[in-house]
């Protein structure tokens, strides 16, 4: 059997407090190794909080120079424990642009970073104003599992799980800071995480994968962040799942056999006509053109 | 269906209780404090958020203030009473008539009757709001707001009087809501039943003031603000055009009691304008 195990963390983190939250992860990583999980996945911008407007600046890491130094006691914890952290965090780059990134770290090593894609700018929300967007979707081994990060926003394009499955991914993460919201009558959850929850499944199913949700707690301003971490199977049901709005870990089970035997029954990856895609697709941009023309 | 106001039932009841709970308790303890109060007339608002308030920090972290003037209804003193009573919190009994006589005076004022019943309740409402603020230090606690939806929007509240708070669980719920709220609360019944009332004068009354029910504002407000509807679209849906009107001119016009004062921009970085950051930035 090849399985591993996953210590998904929904947690709190405090605004715009790197070092509180980096003895935070600490704390967690140390839970991972103690509940045998070899990777621990922490909540979009989990090590500085979510609506950090001008603080932005304040919270920008370049992971290739010396500011990185800060987050040094992460990948020692992850080398002495060998326990695999994703966590979310504000990109600097060398020519001083902002990212909302996240990355994995194993073995004392950055393995993956990703850049969020698409960054919404809508609503409540400001990404656009702070961050610049990431250039795509990347896959990763993850301790033998070939794994994708989409962070929050990415999944609502479904492009972005389309792209990691066809790249190999087999487990889609996603980290996520989803604001609770909207009420339903005869409906015992927020409407947000009922759209979250339907397209979680639909991902799962149809792309016949492992999808693995940590979506933060806590408010900030009032906002308050809705939780209910989750598992979906490759059969797109939901494994287990989390509480809402609580603080608290859950370890889960990844079963590649059941993967195959999902891929298997209904091969719909191995069926995908990425030619008959992208012929469709340069149509459409070349009409485009053509327009603009 | 889904254009209708959505209920407060048995079914979100436990998520939106939790959800309002864990607000408070996540807001004040980032304030550095434990505690909060606020001001209970013994009107439903303000008796929903004594309930949260009382569920979310406990009984000992809620102080509530029963703040009458000479006039205010005996009744809705005797509710705020019996609020205090079930949920065991602390409280005070403040009564402000001394302070409001002495700024009004007897003399007889060149302004009108009504005139001066707003002034008279602007200035109640100012007084209790000055009272709360002050306990907040005196007991290091958060003022808490009990202004719903419906009347912030409608702008009926006044600008720094019971508009003023450190933070407010129901300012996202409207009134038809904040109704089923208290039902699910276990709100006692003759809170829930009487008339909404500012009761800054004797028999007075929200809707005949506003001309207009919350239930048919509520429903016609939903659509405007929650599903951004252009006002034409709503009345397309079958509502009345002068009140779809009236409501969205009502809420234009107030929108200056929702945000902070304006300050003129001179320097390259201004308090609010390009100076960005949450409150729960430190």
């Amino acid at each position: 059997m090849h399985a591993i195990n996953i210590l998904l963390a929904q947690i709190n983190p405090h605004i715009g407090d790197l070092r509180k939250n980096i003895e935070k992860h600490l704390r967690l990583i140390k839970k991972a190794k103690k509940e045998g999980a070899g990777l621990v996945i922490f909540p979009e911008l989990s090590l500085t909080g979510y609506f950090l407007k001008d603080s932005v600046y304040d919270m920008g890491v370049n992971i290739d120079s010396e500011e990185a130094s800060i987050f040094k006691p992460l990948y020692k914890a992850s080398l002495d424990l060998n326990v695999s952290v994703i966590a979310g965090f504000v990109e600097k780059d060398e020519n001083y642009n902002f990212y909302n990134s996240s990355f994995c770290i194993s073995k004392g090593k950055i393995i993956n970073v990703h850049r969020k894609v698409y960054l919404p700018t809508y609503g409540m929300f400001e990404e656009l104003r702070y961050f610049k967007p990431g250039g795509g979707f990347s896959i990763f081994d993850m301790a033998g599992v070939k794994a994708s990060i989409l962070t929050c926003e990415d999944v609502w394009h479904l492009s972005s799980s389309y792209i990691a499955v066809n790249k190999g991914a087999h487990i889609i993460i996603v980290n996520s800071a989803s604001p609770a919201r909207g009420i339903m009558t005869g409906l015992n959850k927020f409407t947000s995480i009922k759209m979250w929850e339907e397209l979680l499944s639909v991902i799962a199913f149809y792309y016949r994968s492992y999808v693995i949700y940590v979506n933060r707690v806590g408010y900030e301003d009032g906002i308050g962040f809705s939780g209910g971490s989750c598992i979906f199977s490759p059969s797109g049901e939901m494994e287990r799942g989390m509480n809402y709005l609580e603080e608290g870990t859950m370890k889960v089970g990844i079963n590649l056999d059941l993967l195959n035997n999902e891929r298997f029954k209904t091969p719909l990856i191995r069926d995908e006509n990425l030619n008959l895609t992208l012929k469709e697709i340069e149509g459409i941009l070349n009409k485009d053109k053509e327009i603009i023309k | 269906m889904k254009k209708e106001l959505p209920k407060i039932d048995e079914h979100n009841f436990p998520i939106i209780y939790k959800h309002l709970s864990y607000f408070i308790k996540d807001e004040v303890a980032k304030a550095g404090l434990k505690s909060v109060v606020l001001g209970l007339s013994g009107g439903v608002d303000s008796t929903v958020a004594c309930y949260i308030a009382a569920n979310a920090l406990g009984k000992d972290s809620v102080t509530a203030l029963l703040m009458p003037y000479e006039n205010s209804s005996k009744a809705s003193l005797e509710d705020a009473l019996k609020t205090v009573g079930l949920l065991g919190i602390s409280h005070y009994v403040i009564d402000i008539t001394k302070q409001i006589n002495e700024y009004f005076g007897n003399k007889k004022n060149s302004a009108g009757k009504d005139e001066i019943r707003v002034r008279k309740g602007n200035k109640m409402a100012r007084e209790r709001m000055a009272v709360l603020y002050d306990y907040s230090y005196k007991l290091k606690s958060l003022v808490l707001g009990t202004s719903n939806k419906s009347e912030l929007l409608l702008g009926y509240g006044t600008i720094y009087g019971d508009m003023a708070s450190a933070l407010n669980p129901i300012g996202d719920i409207y009134k038809t809501q904040i109704y089923q709220l208290a039902k699910h609360l276990g709100v006692p019944e003759s809170i829930i039943q009487k008339p909404p009332s500012a009761d800054l004068w004797a028999g007075q009354s929200d809707e005949t003031e506003l001309g207009f029910t919350y239930e048919a504002a509520d429903s016609i407000m939903y659509l405007l603000i929650d599903k951004i509807y252009k006002p034409e679209v709503v009345v397309s849906l079958g509502y009345d055009e002068n009140l779809v009107n009236r409501i969205y001119d009502k809420i234009k016009k107030s929108q200056y009691k929702r945000r902070m004062p304006l300050i003129a921009k001179i320097s390259e970085r201004t308090i609010n304008i390009d100076f960005r950051y949450l409150r729960d930035w430190s």
